[in-house]
């Protein structure tokens, strides 16, 4: 297994599942919940013929940063591209209602509990939604995923991490919407139906997947960033991730009200005027948006390293 | 004394080509230059039924838009066009077959098309003449299949005709060369028509018309492997071959294909191979194309010279900026030329190392199948023994001496032999095994009426296989017996490994001729993408100091 110094330095996008979940904590602090050794692979890809993984795909466990308990879900996007079965749904609703459970414990008991002390949730995405062989599963984990994070708010942040591979797309790009906040890196790519779908629904002339430039400006977390779609730009290394959760981990519950994407009156106002702008702007190319969000030089903006984008870029206000 | 002299004119090819291109006259204005809306009726007027065609395109740049015109021709005035070309990738090049305009085809790489290719053999649309290597072919365009005319492509021309092919030059002057200098005619499409040109690669009296084409030649990236597809299992791939195979026989002079092992072998050489200490040992000459992952190596100062086939995309500053190991024009840009590049492969290469799809309980290898006429492009001139060759290396000398019984086969005289790799997972795409009794292209030479089943490299030229299991050394195997219980030995699970008997697979091992990982001393755990120098295309551009400018396409950014 790989030291814990070790996977601090490494790259985010290159690290599996597990590392990410080991790394994103403090060193030797994690648990692991039904973990491989406790062998529960999914009962429907063995019928199919097809292969299993014993943690069926998706690392759960907590740890500690610092002072909080954190709530780790870890997918691994290079078993079926990290989709959600019946499983690996169980294991990530669970995690969520394992961290609410344990909130509504301390605060019982103590209920001056400080804010650092509570729990929170990272969710590490690296899925393409549903898992086709077990559909019905997966959707219902879908729901009941999104019943949990309707249950955490205000209580239990719930806070999405994306810079794999995969992405995040499919039915899970909803529910990483549905978050408190969203931490991405640069290859980190967040949407619902992904490239390639797009192109075979809409032909090739609207939407070339074969063409990744264009796929990481429309997808990709610069994009996003932007448009703030997510909250947060990172740094592509285990430790830029876990120190934009440690800041998380000790605000006030009620900061992250200002973080979401849905979920009141003022967000739907925002998600109406983004429709509108879009209407008036008819934009060809994400860089469209950009140059109108007051980038001057957007496609120079795109080509930037990190620290140039984010000291230069200026973010979309509606 | 018997009277054979013959009573003829000695220039009947010099006057039909005459009078074909006064019929065109009215068409070709100053600089030879001929307006893109005239191409059809320009080759209405120079083409016959029955030529030798050319359209040149191998699996980089093409006539695209020549291409197309020739579809638009009148059928009943040219039909039976025999093509001579090194690729069919075009829809359009096999549109003519189905448009009835060209009937039959000598060629070396089918590529996308190939399927259509099988298809209208056994549909009698086409008939096939032979497929080559680009070699085989290039040397016929000047014995027995020289093009009447030939359709060439360009980046610019200058207003007398002057063309510049330069990074992308490839094909050109072979075809150009053949054609016009046997009285031939030849038409250029290029991207823009320009005042002055960065340097000559083509002189305008070898040139009949140029077209500026309402479009830029089709080029596609064909080298670019991204970095961030690479796996475990093509790494520890590559760490079996750098250790097992480029150090112990020195292998200085190579070529690297298309394969993702290559590129982890490429990736690795500043990193793994630092560690085995092989740097100016190995991989100091290459003939390959502009690979985007060579660029940690050459940046970390392994490889002294590189000759190039043809170009890529987004690597011509690249390539410009260093000079020192590239083959660069007066102009600072890259002349890549096929034929010279084919020719230190066949010739003068230590060892070629490649991928396929299948390989025979003999060792014979193929990635025909049973319903794709592809050909194997310039693969099997690097990957045989040049039986031609007299010069000696250190790695060419070692493995010609590895043959246990070669004096009961060779006599007393000292041979060397080029080492040729088959790289392979013993289970490919789709899980298909590799390892198979009989080759797909039997069944292909059934669908498609050809002589032979196309093989890309023959078993007794394949001297070393590596797959996951590890490397079977088939240079040291006297006969052919035992060089299939080696095959066996590194086929894994597939219905070939399976039929391995454990003792002998041991024995093979104790006798140097299967080498498994642990063999060789590589612990398997350490074969995991730390390894390699770039991690994705991000990565390349920042080792080659922002010169390198990825295609769109490959970009993650």
């Amino acid at each position: 297994m790989t030291k814990w110094t070790d996977l601090q330095s490494a790259s985010f996008l290159e690290s599996n599942a597990r590392d990410r979940a080991l790394g994103l904590v403090d060193e030797g602090s994690f648990t692991e919940f039904c973990g491989p050794m406790d062998r529960r692979p999914s009962p429907h890809l063995g019928v199919l013929g097809d292969a299993v993984e014993y943690d069926d795909g998706v690392v759960t466990g907590v740890g500690r940063i610092g002072e909080t308990p954190v709530f780790v879900i870890s997918q691994e996007g290079r078993f079926i591209g990290g989709a959600v079965g019946e499983v690996h749904g169980a294991k990530i609703v669970n995690t969520v209602r394992l961290a609410i459970e344990m909130l509504d414990a301390m605060v019982a008991k103590n209920p001056d509990t400080p804010e650092a002390h509570k729990p929170i949730v990272v969710f590490s995405f690296e899925t393409g939604g549903v898992r086709l062989h077990e559909a019905n599963a997966g959707l219902l984990a879908h729901a009941e995923f999104m019943d949990q994070v309707q249950k955490a708010r205000g209580k239990v942040p719930v806070i999405a991490v994306i810079g794999s591979k995969v992405g995040c797309f499919g039915g899970m790009g909803f529910v990483a919407a549905a978050m408190d906040a969203i931490v991405m890196s640069e290859f980190g790519r967040l949407g619902l139906t992904g490239p390639e779908v797009i192109e075979q629904e809409m032909g090739r002339e609207e939407f070339d997947s074969s063409d990744r430039g264009l796929v990481f400006r429309t997808t990709g977390a610069k994009h996003k960033y932007i448009m703030g779609d997510c909250n947060f730009l990172v740094k592509d290394s285990v430790a830029a991730f876990r120190a934009q959760i440690a800041d998380l981990a000790v605000l006030p519950i009620a900061d992250f009200e200002a973080m979401r994407r849905i979920g009141s009156e003022a967000a739907v106002d925002k998600q109406l005027a983004l429709v509108a702008l879009a209407v008036e702007l008819q934009p060809k190319d994400s860089l469209d948006v950009w140059a109108h969000a007051g980038n001057e030089a957007p496609a120079e903006l795109n080509d930037a390293p990190y620290e140039e984008f984010i000291a230069k870029a200026q973010r979309l206000a509606v | 004394m018997l009277q054979t002299k013959v009573n003829r004119s000695w220039e009947n090819a010099k006057q039909d080509t005459a009078q074909r291109m006064e019929a065109a006259s009215r068409f070709i204005g100053n600089g030879k230059q001929v307006k893109h809306e005239d191409t059809v009726a320009l080759l209405e007027a120079v083409i016959r039924p029955y030529d030798i065609v050319n359209i040149e395109g191998n699996n980089q740049k093409q006539a695209d838009f020549l291409a197309e015109c020739l579809n638009k021709v009148d059928r009943g005035k040219i039909h039976d066009l025999h093509m001579v070309q090194s690729a069919v990738p075009l829809k359009a090049h096999l549109d003519l077959f189905e448009n009835g305009i060209a009937k039959k085809l000598d060629f070396a790489f089918g590529g996308p098309q190939a399927g259509r290719v099988a298809e209208f053999i056994r549909d009698g649309k086409l008939e096939l003449g032979a497929i080559h290597t680009y070699l085989e072919l290039f040397g016929r365009y000047f014995l027995d299949l020289t093009p009447k005319v030939s359709l060439i492509c360009a980046y610019k021309a200058d207003r007398k005709g002057n063309l510049y092919t330069g990074f992308n030059t490839e094909d050109t002057p072979t075809i150009v060369e053949a054609t016009k200098f046997r009285q031939g005619i030849v038409i250029a499409q290029v991207n823009e028509i320009v005042d002055e040109l960065p340097r000559v690669d083509i002189p305008a009296d070898w040139i009949d018309a140029v077209i500026e084409s309402p479009r830029p030649f089709f080029l596609e990236p064909l080298f670019t492997r991204d970095p961030a597809l690479v796996t475990d299992t093509q790494i520890l791939l590559g760490m079996m071959c750098l250790k097992g195979i480029y150090g112990p026989y020195g292998v200085k002079r190579l070529n690297h294909g298309i394969g993702f092992l290559s590129t982890a072998i490429e990736l690795m050489l500043p990193t793994y191979g630092e560690e085995l200490g092989l740097k100016g040992k190995i991989c100091t000459h290459m003939i390959l194309n502009p690979h985007p992952t060579m660029i940690p190596a050459i940046e970390s100062g392994w490889v002294e010279t590189i000759h190039c086939f043809g170009g890529e995309l987004g690597m011509d500053e690249y390539v410009a900026s260093r000079p020192d190991i590239f083959f660069t024009g007066p102009d600072g840009t890259l002349r890549s030329n096929r034929a010279f590049a084919q020719t230190a492969g066949h010739y003068a290469l230590d060892m070629f190392i490649g991928g396929t799809l299948q390989i025979d309980k003999y060792g014979n290898s193929s990635t025909a199948t049973a319903n794709r006429v592809a050909g194997f492009g310039g693969a099997p001139n690097m990957g045989c023994d040049a039986k031609g060759r007299r010069h000696v290396t250190e790695s060419w000398l070692k493995c010609g001496q590895e043959l246990p019984n070669r004096e009961a086969i060779q006599g007393d005289m000292p041979r060397g032999r080029r080492l040729v790799v088959q790289g392979v997972e013993t289970f490919g795409e789709g899980r298909a095994p590799v390892f198979v009794d009989k080759l797909d292209a039997w069944k292909l030479a059934e669908n498609a009426n050809l002589d032979l089943p196309p093989v890309m490299i023959y078993g007794d030229d394949l001297t070393h296989i590596v797959t996951e299991e590890g490397i079977a050394y088939l240079s040291r195997c006297p006969d052919l017996e035992s060089r299939m219980a080696a095959i066996r030995g590194v086929a894994g699970y597939t219905e070939i490994g399976l039929q391995a008997k454990p003792e002998e697979t041991k024995r093979l091992r104790e006798a140097g001729i299967i080498m498994t990982p642990e063999d060789l001393g590589i612990d398997r755990s350490r074969a995991n993408r730390s390894l390699l120098a770039a991690k994705n295309m991000q990565d390349l551009v920042t080792w080659s100091g922002g010169l390198y400018n990825p295609p769109a396409r490959f970009r993650n950014w």
